[in-house]
């Protein structure tokens, strides 16, 4: 035993330590947050809790007002003295914040991390919210928000899909300006969100995101083919290099942060994507522009 | 003169190292971390957080500017650096292989924080035996030729690379991300004690082998009949500046022209004698990237620059000024 100790203890020393916390507890003094998600952001927007933020990641850019709040950089690529010199009282994040050196460290330093977990459904959403909520004790706050809202929204969402009598085949695509398609296999954010809204992913065979040629997207046949675009500004539907094929999908452009957030706002894009499906499913075939 | 040049690079690291760690994004003052009770934020800012940092960035340094000296002295070539040669691409390839195979191999959970700092070692160790091989086979490398297998070592690597990310799952593709765009703003003690011992098993037999580099100049046959064990010579620097280098990329990503500026300057002011290259290469070393991390932290606060964005701003001009003077007029 007594030879085995000074591995045990090296054992201790080197392995490897817990990263962040992960539930809704209510902290003691949420007074200044430091957030690392843009759908955090958006949380604490919806819960009129904007006024305790002290800074925000470059992927909080909704609302637009939030890029006002000093940057603590990249979600994925945070420096922990520049979080603590902000001196937030509570960094909350994505689960995918880090590196987790860094998440280690200031948790070290005294300050609460708190990762929300993250389920990319309606309930899923309502969950973060909740879960934000609780952690800044304004529960209460949260759920006549979302009575208000968001339960309209989910309400409609299930009547749509409920009511539609087949569910549309679809392809989730990020950003196509850069020539390649990469598309949402399961496991994805992407997949989750067609999920929601009722579509069936034609590329749910492969899991993460992986680049599809046209052809495979041709043979896959889906009804729709949505985009998600990087900036909300340029609404107009990339040009996705099918040219010459004879391919019917209809091709709709959305706001990636708003589809692959998960922040209050997926629930309402849901909601309209898949009235546009259930809307043109009833047109003829060919019909579509 | 030289002692004095010596000196005074000893005086820059000392004064590198203490400035980066006063200044941060988080004012500190020594004043009150010494009196006040309460300053135990600052306290652990200082200890935990600067301190590794600046020693990870001074050790990396130190380590990448005398692989580079010691490379250019293998390879008797000026623009041997490791991060054009493709040494670093080596390394980043074979830290990228454990990243996303490492949880199908079941390390023991001991080992682990070692695995990722051996196989980048391991990796830059095979780009330098086979740039060493090729250079045997095929004769002297010309100032071009390096430069042409490098290019094809790092497109090679980035196949490597770009297979492994093909294939990671999330989680691991998550942790590829964080690890490629490296800064030191990872060191904490824990990582920080196996990369170190690397680095100091690397740097000091490279010491040891500062006059025989010096004979090496004169071509391999000569220093063999000066009595150099040539063979030795060479297997010694290649596994050291592979165990450098490897051990530096595995906790920092790719940090590139430190290995090539600082030997040249070096060059510059105490002339070519590895006797005082190598030392005065480490101490210069270490003072540049301890600066260009200082940088790296307070430019953008509270965000944060990737510091080979600094290192290679600074260094691109000075490999361009140095292929401009290459050549003849």
């Amino acid at each position: 035993m007594k030879a085995l100790r000074p591995v045990a203890v090296l054992a201790l020393l080197l392995a490897v330590p817990r990263l962040g916390i992960c539930a809704c507890d209510p902290v003691l003094d949420s007074s200044r947050i430091a957030v690392a998600g843009g759908s955090i952001t958006e949380v604490l927007y919806f819960l009129e809790a904007q006024d305790r933020i002290v800074a925000v990641d470059t992927t909080s850019t909704f609302p637009k007002e939030a890029q006002a709040f000093p940057s603590v950089g990249y979600v994925r690529g945070l420096s922990t003295e520049g979080l603590l010199s902000l001196r937030p009282s509570l960094v909350i994040g994505e689960e995918d914040m880090g590196p987790p050196e860094v998440v280690k460290q200031i948790d070290m330093a005294g300050v609460p991390v708190i990762k929300i977990p993250e389920t990319p459904t309606s309930e899923g959403i309502l969950q973060k919210i909740r879960c934000v909520a609780k952690i800044l004790d304004m529960s209460s706050k949260a759920e006549s928000l979302i009575a208000e809202k968001l339960s309209p929204m989910v309400a409609q969402l299930n009547q749509v899909r409920s009511g539609a009598s087949s569910s549309p085949a679809a392809a989730l695509i990020l950003d196509a300006h850069s020539g390649s398609l990469m598309s949402a296999g399961n496991t994805t954010s992407g997949h989750g969100f067609l999920e929601m809204t009722g579509a069936e992913n034609v590329f749910a065979d492969f899991s993460g995101w992986k680049p599809v040629t046209s052809e495979a997207i041709l043979s896959s046949n889906p009804d729709f083919i949505v985009v998600s675009l990087l900036s909300a500004e340029s609404r107009q539907p990339p040009v996705i290099p099918l040219q010459g094929s004879r391919i019917d999908s209809q091709v709709i452009a959305m706001d990636a942060t708003a589809i692959l957030g998960f922040g209050p706002r997926t629930i309402q894009a849901a909601l309209e994507l898949a009235q546009t499906f259930h809307a043109s499913s009833d047109l003829a075939p060919g019909y579509r522009d | 003169m030289r002692w004095i040049i010596c000196m005074l690079f000893s005086c820059s690291v000392l004064c590198a190292g203490v400035a980066g760690l006063l200044v941060g994004a988080v004012d500190l003052s020594l004043a009150s971390i010494l009196t006040k009770a309460d300053a135990d934020l600052e306290r652990m800012i200082l200890t935990e957080i600067r301190g590794p940092r600046v020693l990870l960035a001074g050790c990396t340094g130190a380590a990448l500017a005398v692989a580079g000296a010691a490379l250019q002295g293998l390879f008797r070539n000026p623009l041997a650096e490791p991060s054009l040669i493709g040494v670093s691409s080596g390394a980043a390839l074979g830290a990228i292989a454990i990243i996303v195979l490492g949880p199908s191999l079941a390390i023991p959970a001991i080992l682990e924080p070692y695995a990722l700092p051996l196989a980048a070692v391991a990796g830059a160790s095979l780009v330098t035996l086979f740039l060493y091989g090729f250079s045997v086979r095929y004769g002297q490398f010309g100032i071009v030729t390096i430069l042409l297998v490098g290019i094809a070592i790092n497109a090679l690597a980035a196949v490597g690379i770009g297979i492994f990310q093909y294939v990671s799952d999330d989680a691991s593709l998550r942790t590829l991300t964080f690890w490629m765009m490296g800064s030191f703003g990872r060191a904490t003690w824990q990582t920080l004690l196996p990369a170190l011992m690397l680095m100091t098993a690397g740097i000091v037999p490279i010491f040891y082998l500062v006059r025989s580099l010096d004979v090496l100049q004169l071509g391999e046959a000569e220093a063999f009949h000066l009595g150099i064990d040539v063979n030795r010579v060479k297997r010694s620097v290649i596994l050291c500046s592979a165990a450098t280098v490897g051990a530096g990329v595995a906790l920092t990503g790719i940090v590139g022209f430190i290995g090539l500026v600082v030997p040249h300057l070096v060059r510059l002011l105490l002339g070519a004698s590895h006797v005082y290259v190598i030392p005065a290469s480490a101490l210069l070393g270490a003072t540049l990237t301890m600066l260009a991390d200082l940088l790296a932290r307070v430019l953008f606060a509270p965000a944060e620059l990737p510091v080979s964005l600094i290192t290679s701003a600074l260094g691109a001009p000075f490999f361009l000024w140095l292929i401009a003077r290459a050549r003849p007029r």
